[in-house]
């Protein structure tokens, strides 16, 4: 059979199919359009907003493990970095599947005035590039008069707008129009790291400890506010009584002999305080573990090389020429410490009057060398004085002199052996039961420690295993917590530069 | 007489006519229904994602400011956040640029002071401070009197920040929720729904 078309009905059903896929196409459209605006937005915009962050913060990293290196491995600090007076410039990097880049400019702002470390200001720009279209596509309704998004999330989409409106260092120095190759967005983070002291409390052993003695203690005052006065630990009532409980000892194994009495806190890693821990009045903590590094010989840079003397044979003074300062003392390169050199530092002198004299000795030997050795050390009034030694140093107690009895003024740094197999040794022995002591801080990492005797001592010491047997008298000046050489670094601050 | 009939113009019987109607009925109320339907699921969902974006942007904005923030409070009802940070850049209203005016809108110079807890980082004199807020319908961030809405929605968002402060390390944590326009009865469920967390910790917490 043959089917009859129907002329008058021709037409209507592609109509109805065109109008139907022109609406959906049409609502299809705004869906897609609208998708993509928040994509951009959310996915894209949002995204390269924090991943900016994430290089800046990346380059803050980079650039505080340079600054770590100046004291942990100085010979090796800013390599491949540029470097124009006391600032340094990283090369720019760029890490990442996203193609994140980063920078950093790190500067010395501040060199302390009474240890000469000195603080660094880092900033670093993060950039990320923006992917999608060319849009902003940012979500401002909220109001007619602001727009949160652009406020806060700033995209370069032709120029860079931070330098065209302050400049490549913000500061409004040589503003330009600088095209970018894609839109990006850039982030800026400024951080300061401060140094670390290491004389942070009483005694610090990395290894074994045992001491110091039935009838010894430690206790702490703060010299600021007066000489020592050993009756303050015991009377609640005096002003200076909360500066007399932190004769804090902290060790970083589960050996931990106590013996006599600790006026502050006992940390150790792992271990159980043994023998009298009635005797502890502070806080007795068996989980605190902390790390030592072996320490280097810092640049000499800065310092005003004296060549004479070079060796200390006998009796021995040195008088600077002039003061130096914390940050630029008199620096002399001893190369022998004979077990009878006698060595007197005496202050620099301006119109008769004794200067504020700054003094840093390498000696590149022993101080003494055997059991019977009795060097002496002599630091009258006014004399800031380094001693960094390689070797081994053995004296008795009573031949260190610190005539302000201020310890911060007799500083000892043990440079750690490169051959790991050398076993480094202070060992300060009085013998006799002398009761004459000594005030100096002592920091060596990698030096077993040993003190015999009863000497009364005011000062800090860092070290490796501590040994004392003794009826010593251990004050720990709360001074000294700021005082000392750099031995790592710490971020303190940290500000993002929002224009 | 005979009536003949046509065939080219026969028309629909009056039950044909009924049928079709019928189903034109349906179908064109099936449409508009869904129609309708499609445009307030739209709505809904682009309402949704906007004010999502919005919880992101109050997310970002108070992160910012708690990670270079020196001291952070919140209030009982967890609902305003104040917030006081270092003064990086010269203002107008500060000495050394009233003094000197090309300062203004430059970063400062860090400067160290001792104090009893140790040395201390400080960018001027003085510190700016930053408060979140609620006001009716918007979220408002005021740095040093001067306002900006960073976020206004119909569907009541609001942001609850907790302070948390430790012995050595003090941090924020924020929710953030809103009333989707689509659900029914204002119920809890619909809203704690749509919680946006954040945790921000102050890298500059002012110690002693």
């Amino acid at each position: 059979m043959k089917l009859r078309k129907q002329p008058f009905q021709e037409g209507n059903v592609l109509i109805c199919a065109l109008c139907t896929i022109l609406v959906i196409s049409l609502i299809g459209a705004n869906v897609l359009q609208n998708s993509t605006t928040r994509f951009n937005v959310a996915s894209s915009q949002v995204r390269s907003w924090k991943e900016a962050l994430f290089a800046a913060e990346t380059g803050g990293d980079i650039g505080y493990a340079e600054v770590r290196k100046t004291v942990l491995d100085p010979s090796h600090a800013f390599e491949g970095w540029t470097t124009s007076g006391l600032q340094r410039t990283s090369p720019v990097i760029t890490f990442g599947n996203n193609n994140l880049s980063t920078s950093t400019v790190i500067d010395v702002f501040y060199y302390d005035p009474a240890t000469g470390n000195p603080w660094y200001r880092s900033r670093t720009r993060g950039t990320a590039p923006v992917k999608g279209l060319l849009r902003t596509g940012m979500d401002d309704r909220m109001d007619a008069n602001t727009k949160g998004d652009s406020l806060l999330r700033k995209i370069d989409f032709f120029t860079d707008h931070f330098i065209a409106t302050y400049g490549p260092n913000g500061d409004g120095v040589d503003k330009a129009i600088v095209p970018v190759a894609n839109p990006q967005v850039t982030r800026r983070i400024e951080q300061i790291s401060a140094p670390i002291t290491p004389f942070e409390a009483a005694i610090r052993a990395n290894g074994i400890f045992y001491g110091l003695g039935s009838a010894a203690y430690v206790d702490s005052y703060r010299s600021k506010n007066g000489a020592y006065d050993s009756s303050v630990k015991d009377n609640p009532s005096h002003p200076n009584f909360g500066d007399s409980r932190s004769g804090t000892v902290e060790i970083n194994t589960a050996v931990a002999t106590i013996q006599g009495s600790i006026y502050g806190n006992v940390y150790t890693n792992g271990g159980t305080v043994t023998k009298r821990t009635t005797n502890i009045t502070g806080v007795i903590d068996n989980n605190v573990p902390f790390s030592l590094v072996p320490l280097e010989m810092p640049s000499a840079a800065t310092w005003n090389y004296v060549a004479s003397p070079s060796a200390v044979n006998g009796n021995t003074t040195i008088t600077p020429a002039a003061p130096g300062s914390a940050t630029s003392p008199n620096y002399y390169l001893i190369t022998s410490f004979a077990n009878n050199g006698n060595l007197t530092v005496t202050p620099a002198m301006n119109a008769g009057s004794p200067q504020e004299t700054y003094v840093t000795l390498h000696v590149t030997d022993n101080i003494g060398n055997s059991t019977s050795s009795s060097p002496s050390i002599e630091v009258p009034l006014h004399v800031h004085l380094k001693i960094y030694f390689d070797g081994n140093l053995q004296t008795k107690a009573q031949n260190i002199i610190n005539t302000s009895g201020y310890a911060g003024n007799l500083q000892f740094y043990a440079i750690s052996p490169t051959d790991p197999s050398v076993q480094q040794t202070i060992d300060l022995n009085s013998g006799g039961g002398s009761t004459t002591g000594f005030s100096a801080v002592f920091y060596a990492p990698t030096a077993n420690f040993t003190i015999n005797g009863a000497p009364d001592i005011t000062g800090a010491i860092v070290c490796k295993n501590f040994y004392a047997n003794g009826n010593i008298h251990w004050h720990y000046d709360r001074e000294l917590d700021n005082e000392g050489v750099a031995v790592d670094y710490r971020i303190v601050s940290y500000v993002e530069d929002t224009r | 007489m005979k009536r003949t009939t046509s065939l080219k113009t026969r028309g629909f019987t009056l039950t044909e006519v009924m049928i079709a109607l019928g189903i034109g009925g349906v179908a064109l109320g099936a449409t508009l229904t869904s129609s309708i339907s499609l445009q307030k699921s739209f709505r809904a969902i682009d309402s949704y994602f906007a004010t999502h974006m919005q919880q992101i942007r109050i997310v970002d904005y108070l992160s910012r400011d708690v990670k270079r923030g020196l001291i952070v409070t919140t209030s009982a009802d967890l609902q305003t956040v104040t917030i006081t940070i270092p003064n990086y850049i010269y203002q107008k209203t500060d000495p050394e640029a009233i003094a000197n005016p090309a300062l203004v809108g430059t970063p400062r110079q860090p400067t160290i002071t001792n104090t009893p807890s140790g040395p201390q980082v400080n960018y001027g004199t003085t510190t700016s401070t930053v408060v979140y807020s609620i006001n009716g319908l918007s979220i408002l961030r005021t740095e040093n009197g001067a306002v900006t809405t960073i976020a206004s929605s119909t569907d009541q968002l609001v942001p609850l920040t907790t302070d948390v402060e430790l012995a050595n390390t003090e941090y924020t944590k924020t929710s953030i929720t809103f009333q989707p326009i689509f659900s029914s009865g204002g119920s809890v469920a619909s809203r704690s729904g749509t919680t946006v967390y954040s945790t921000a910790y102050l890298r500059n917490k002012r110690r002693g």
